[in-house]
């Protein structure tokens, strides 16, 4: 899923300044499921940005409304009238979210509640790992099911650096080397040959270095 | 075509071969390059030029450019760190013009770990694709997109290994790539542990890897046991044991100090030169060119 993260009260604060009626608008997808952008969480900032907007002097006249999934026109027109009713929105969603918002109501300012950090997972209770940069051209089978385009920090794709100690990553003590995973898990599953094999150097073209990307599907197509 | 530098003559005669390190300063000023350089002295096959490892500094090409004018041979440390494969192979070529023979390709620190901690990283290709690149050029005359080039190019290529990567196996995978893709010379980490060294060579020599690259061990002069704790606290490629940490600490004052780890590096070479595999070493400045002459010295070399 995608993973993100409120920004601070004073951020987003200093974003609506010249606002007087908001939507908090929140998504139920992703950044429900990450504790970021869902309906509790409209709620929570909704309450925190009235309570700040009343230290400051004034009062912010807030609505809150969550939608199923902000990056799709059919739920983002259910937002319309809640849209319309108010001068500005503050969006609760990812990235896609914010923009897909941004493009169907082109008059309305869109704010972004969130910082969009990466796709990941749930490692435990409060923790959330960055596991897929979206390179475009998928090396997992090659190494063992980890990434090393996403996981290593100089993202090698012949083995770790000279700086891979005791697992852990030369960058912070707190993260692993994807390669000593890799390592261990080509091993386990039998495919340690894999490694000996020199990988060439991988075209980028099919991540952001080639430009934003778009798929188009013909057969879906009408 | 072999080319012709003095290390790879080295290499070739099997002589003992000596290199050390010059770290570039935040600086455009030629006397002061010059001025470092002549404090290493004479008695050196080539001397490696880094590659912004600490951040920005005097390009590596452009010192090891005015180092080969000099006729002090450069080995020309190229980080995949800071430059995509056009700019890479771009200053290949580059090198060569500028008359440089010998390059040494790594991935650099991370650039986290540099005093320019927010800039972005490339890490287009990494290290032992660059060696393949180099071996391209090299052999074929081809760049990485098949691209003929005009001319003659010749340039020996090396890479560094980290004795200490455990586990061993996968130490020895990564280290056989690096030969594979065409590394003729290997210069290490700096060595401190000799049992761990020797385990790490005879895994090496087992492999028949000896036999087609110069291992030349990195040798690191300590100037007091806290310089130590700092590396090995924030490099984590820095391995140095306790020991080595205790004896500087125990040694004295700064001036005690600073000979205890000249003698600990005297101590290393005299016994690490006569290991089966090891063609050379390799003194690791980190920027104390003034400790090379001394060491040599010390070492009788």
């Amino acid at each position: 899923m995608i993973v993100a993260q409120r920004k601070i009260i004073p951020e987003i604060l200093e974003k609506l300044k010249y606002h007087k009626k908001i939507l908090v608008l929140g998504c139920g997808t992703c950044v429900t499921v990450c504790l970021a952008g869902g309906e509790r969480e409209v709620c929570i900032i909704a309450s925190a940005l009235r309570m700040a907007s009343k230290l400051h002097g004034y009062s912010l006249d807030i609505e809150e409304l969550t939608i199923e999934r902000q990056c799709d026109n059919i739920f983002i027109e259910m937002a319309a009238e809640a849209t319309e009713r108010n001068d500005a929105v503050l969006s609760l969603g990812c990235g896609a979210g914010v923009q897909a918002v941004a493009e169907r109501y082109p008059y309305k300012p869109v704010y972004a509640g969130l910082d969009t950090a990466f796709i990941g997972i749930l490692e435990e209770r409060g923790v959330w790992t960055e596991k897929c940069i979206a390179c475009g051209e998928c090396v997992l089978s090659d190494y063992g099911g980890i990434c090393p385009v996403a996981r290593c920090a100089k993202r090698l794709l012949n083995g770790p650096c000279g700086g891979s100690k005791e697992d852990r990553c030369e960058v912070s003590p707190d993260r692993e080397c994807a390669w000593q995973l890799i390592y261990r898990r080509l091993k386990d599953i039998g495919q340690l040959d894999r490694l000996k094999n020199i990988a060439v150097p991988k075209s980028w073209n099919k991540s952001r270095d080639g430009g934003y990307r778009v798929i188009i599907r013909d057969d879906h197509r009408i | 075509m072999k080319p012709d530098s003095k290390l790879a003559q080295s290499i070739e005669n099997g002589d003992f071969i000596i290199t050390a390190e010059y770290l570039p300063r935040i600086t455009a000023d030629k006397q002061s390059v010059d001025s470092v350089l002549k404090t290493l002295g004479n008695g050196l096959t080539a001397v490696n030029v880094s590659d912004n490892p600490y951040g920005v500094a005097l390009s590596s090409l452009a010192a090891s450019a005015g180092m080969a004018t000099n006729g002090i041979e450069p080995i020309f440390q190229m980080v995949t760190r800071d430059r995509n494969r056009i700019a890479l192979q771009s200053d290949l070529l580059g090198a060569a013009y500028l008359g440089i023979k010998n390059v040494l390709c790594l991935s650099g620190y991370h650039q986290t770990l540099t005093a320019s901690s927010g800039s972005a990283n490339v890490y287009d290709i990494d290290s032992i694709q660059l060696l393949a690149a180099v071996t391209g050029m090299n052999e074929q005359r081809v760049l990485i997109n098949g691209a003929k080039i005009g001319g003659e190019f010749s340039m020996i290529a090396g890479a560094v290994a980290n004795p200490f990567l455990e586990p061993l196996e996968l130490n020895i995978i990564r280290l056989a790539k690096k030969v594979k893709a065409g590394a003729q010379f290997i210069q290490t980490q700096p060595v401190f542990n000799i049992e761990k060294f020797r385990l790490w060579i005879e895994a090496a020599n087992q492999e028949g890897i000896t036999e087609k690259t110069a291992i030349i061990p990195g040798i690191l002069p300590l100037n007091s046991f806290e310089e130590a704790e700092r590396l090995r606290e924030f490099y984590t490629d820095h391995i140095i044991p306790n020991e080595i940490i205790d004896r500087l600490r125990s040694a004295g004052d700064d001036t005690i100090q600073k000979n205890t780890g000249l003698a600990i590096c005297s101590e290393i070479i005299g016994t690490i030169k006569d290991i089966q595999g090891v063609c050379g070493i390799h003194i690791l400045s980190g920027g104390k060119e003034d400790r090379v002459p001394e060491l040599l010295d010390m070492s009788g070399l």
